[in-house]
């Protein structure tokens, strides 16, 4: 088996430029509830664009002065932006059975990115440098300890959880949001369930 | 005749009535809006900061309780000092108190002690040996000496005696003064200790003993670990931040905190979360479960099932339904066998290669309105 073959032609049949850049989408997209998702890629490019400034200039930066001051606010918003609309998306894609008709994977990845972005956030929260930085990191040894993931993370160590916040955790979520976007894009939205006045019709 | 095939039951969506759709406009105008708000918001509202608690702070503030905090770590009465996995083993030979097991799983002990403190060595003795070099202070360099020759007995004897005193102390400008008694030599480490940490030093130190062998201080485990008994706990209990008052999910200050970890901060309002010594494996064990159910959906029969009884997906897709209803093409539908074994037997479907997608209402199949060029024929915002 020719591996670059069989990528080459996944790819294509998989990711053609209508799917990855759609001119036209079915009529049953028609609801506030497709937003979701774009704000949520939004609020992330803010997350990144704010916390990428961030990590230029330091810790230090943007605990004393005034311009850091007003990019972590920037940082703090888009956080709750992101959290909010990936909420929002989750649960409206839930009642829709998003999953439906081999879209399980499409589900399972926005599934993993959600829970990457919620320990994202929380390296995230450890690295304030504050007080709520100070209690929730020695309160939360005991939680990391317990689960047993001590092992492989010192919650009290800021060189690994800065880290992880800054870089490891970020490329995982990114890796794993394009994966979900490109899994959206390639099987399309899904398609409604079928109307309950069919039963009627077809009994 | 046409050949058939067995597949998975899915419908192309391109074999749907399109309709315009710009998606690098419409990403760029969310974008924009996203933008907007965001800044908007953190330049009228800021964020929320409150400055990290010190040593120093806590030294100048309530010095018995700092001299209490050290004492403990002194003669192993602290949390820390017979903690156990990952920092250590107990303390003298005592076994460690705070491993949590359930039914005999206890993942905290499986990795050893990556992140060993002893407590009297790292946050008294050797922060003190410092002190008494750096300042060349015989008196503190022979107290610790003396601490360190007595026999185990003798230095808990000490330590007690001390630690009733202090029950009992008064401060006096700055100093804690005690009633006379039979302390050895702690009391000259402790007045030492109190004096180190209302320097500023004390951190410093602290942060030496967790990053041994390198001048790059990124591991403040011991700085941390000083103050995470009382004194911290006094603090967060003014401002509503323990476990068991939501801790994580607000913030200190009216601003939104964390609130996407409700679900997690919820298990600890309640036993056995909010009372079982277990309480945070339990949590932990307890939320990865959840996330592992929210993961598996799609194949967990009965829940997979569920939005299609819930309405609100007839909410969602309103404009759909009723433009079924208005074209009564599902009636029709050559498809309506396999479009029902989607919802009430096994996802495959016998379809005819060749057949026509009326159960989509297809384009040819059911006369289309004109579309106007260049215009979607439906309001959909975005289509992400």
């Amino acid at each position: 088996m020719n591996w670059s073959r069989a990528i080459r032609t996944k790819v294509s049949e998989k990711l053609t430029w209508d799917n990855l850049l759609p001119s036209e989408q079915p009529v049953y997209v028609s609801s506030l509830v497709y937003s979701f998702g774009v704000f949520t890629l939004s609020s992330l490019v803010f997350c990144i664009a704010s916390g990428v400034i961030m990590a230029a200039k330091g810790p230090l930066w943007y605990q004393h002065t005034s311009l850091g001051d007003f990019m972590r606010s920037v940082h703090f918003w888009s956080v709750q932006a992101f959290f909010f609309f990936m909420t929002m998306h989750l649960v409206g894609q839930f009642f829709m059975g998003s999953w439906r008709e081999g879209r399980a994977m499409t589900w399972v990845l926005g599934s993993l990115s959600f829970a990457v972005a919620v320990v994202e956030a929380f390296t995230g929260y450890l690295s304030r440098g504050d007080f709520f930085a100070q209690w929730n990191q020695v309160q939360s040894k005991d939680a990391f300890n317990g689960a047993g993931l001590d092992g492989f993370l010192n919650i009290l160590n800021n060189g690994q959880v800065y880290g992880l916040h800054i870089a490891v955790l970020p490329l995982i979520l990114i890796g794993l949001v394009g994966l979900h976007m490109l899994a959206v894009r390639s099987k399309g939205v899904v398609p409604p369930y079928r109307a309950k006045s069919r039963s009627k019709e077809d009994a | 005749m046409a050949k058939t095939r067995r597949a998975r039951f899915s419908r192309d969506t391109l074999q749907f009535p399109q309709k315009e759709f710009d998606m690098v406009k419409e990403g760029t105008v969310s974008l924009v809006i996203a933008g907007v708000l965001i800044v908007g918001v953190a330049a009228f509202f800021g964020a929320p900061y409150r400055p990290a608690v010190t040593n120093q702070q806590i030294a100048s503030t309530k010095p018995i309780l700092l001299e209490q905090t050290a004492l403990g770590d002194l003669d192993g009465t602290g949390e820390m000092s017979h903690y156990g996995p990952p920092y250590n083993h107990g303390f003298h030979g005592e076994a460690p108190q705070h491993v949590q097991s359930i039914l005999g799983y206890h993942p905290q002990t499986f990795w050893g002690t990556p992140y060993p403190v002893n407590t009297a060595t790292d946050d008294v003795l050797n922060p003190l040996r410092m002190l008494a070099t750096a300042s060349n202070n015989a008196a503190l360099s022979g107290a610790v000496a003396t601490f360190q020759a007595a026999p185990f007995a003798t230095q808990q004897t000490w330590a007690m005696n001390y630690a009733n005193a202090l029950k009992k102390a008064a401060v006096v400008n700055g100093r804690v003064v005690v009633p006379s008694g039979d302390y050895g030599p702690v009391q000259t480490m402790m007045t030492a200790e109190l004096s180190f940490a209302k320097s500023g030093l004390l951190s410093g130190a602290l942060d030496r003993e967790s990053n041994p062998g390198t001048i790059y201080r990124y591991n403040i485990q011991d700085d941390l670990l000083f103050l995470q008994g009382k004194a911290l706990h006094q603090i967060a209990h003014g401002i509503d931040m323990k476990g068991g008052q939501w801790g994580i999910n607000h913030d200190e200050q009216p601003y939104p905190g964390p609130w996407w970890l409700t679900p997690y901060t919820f298990l600890y309002q309640i036993p056995p979360g909010s009372t079982a010594p277990w309480g945070d494996e339990f949590v932990a064990y307890t939320i990865a479960f959840l996330f592992v159910l929210l993961t598996l959906l799609p194949w967990i029969p009965g829940l997979n099932k569920l939005p299609r009884a819930l309405p609100v997906h007839r909410l969602i897709w309103r404009d759909w339904y009723r433009r079924l209803e208005t074209n009564k093409t599902c009636a029709t539908c050559p498809l309506k066998a396999a479009c029902t074994q989607e919802f009430r037997g096994p996802k495959v479907a016998a379809t005819a290669a060749s057949a026509s997608p009326a159960c989509y209402e297809g384009k040819q199949n059911v006369p289309m309105p004109p579309r106007p060029e260049g215009k979607g024929t439906s309001g959909a915002p975005f289509g992400m």
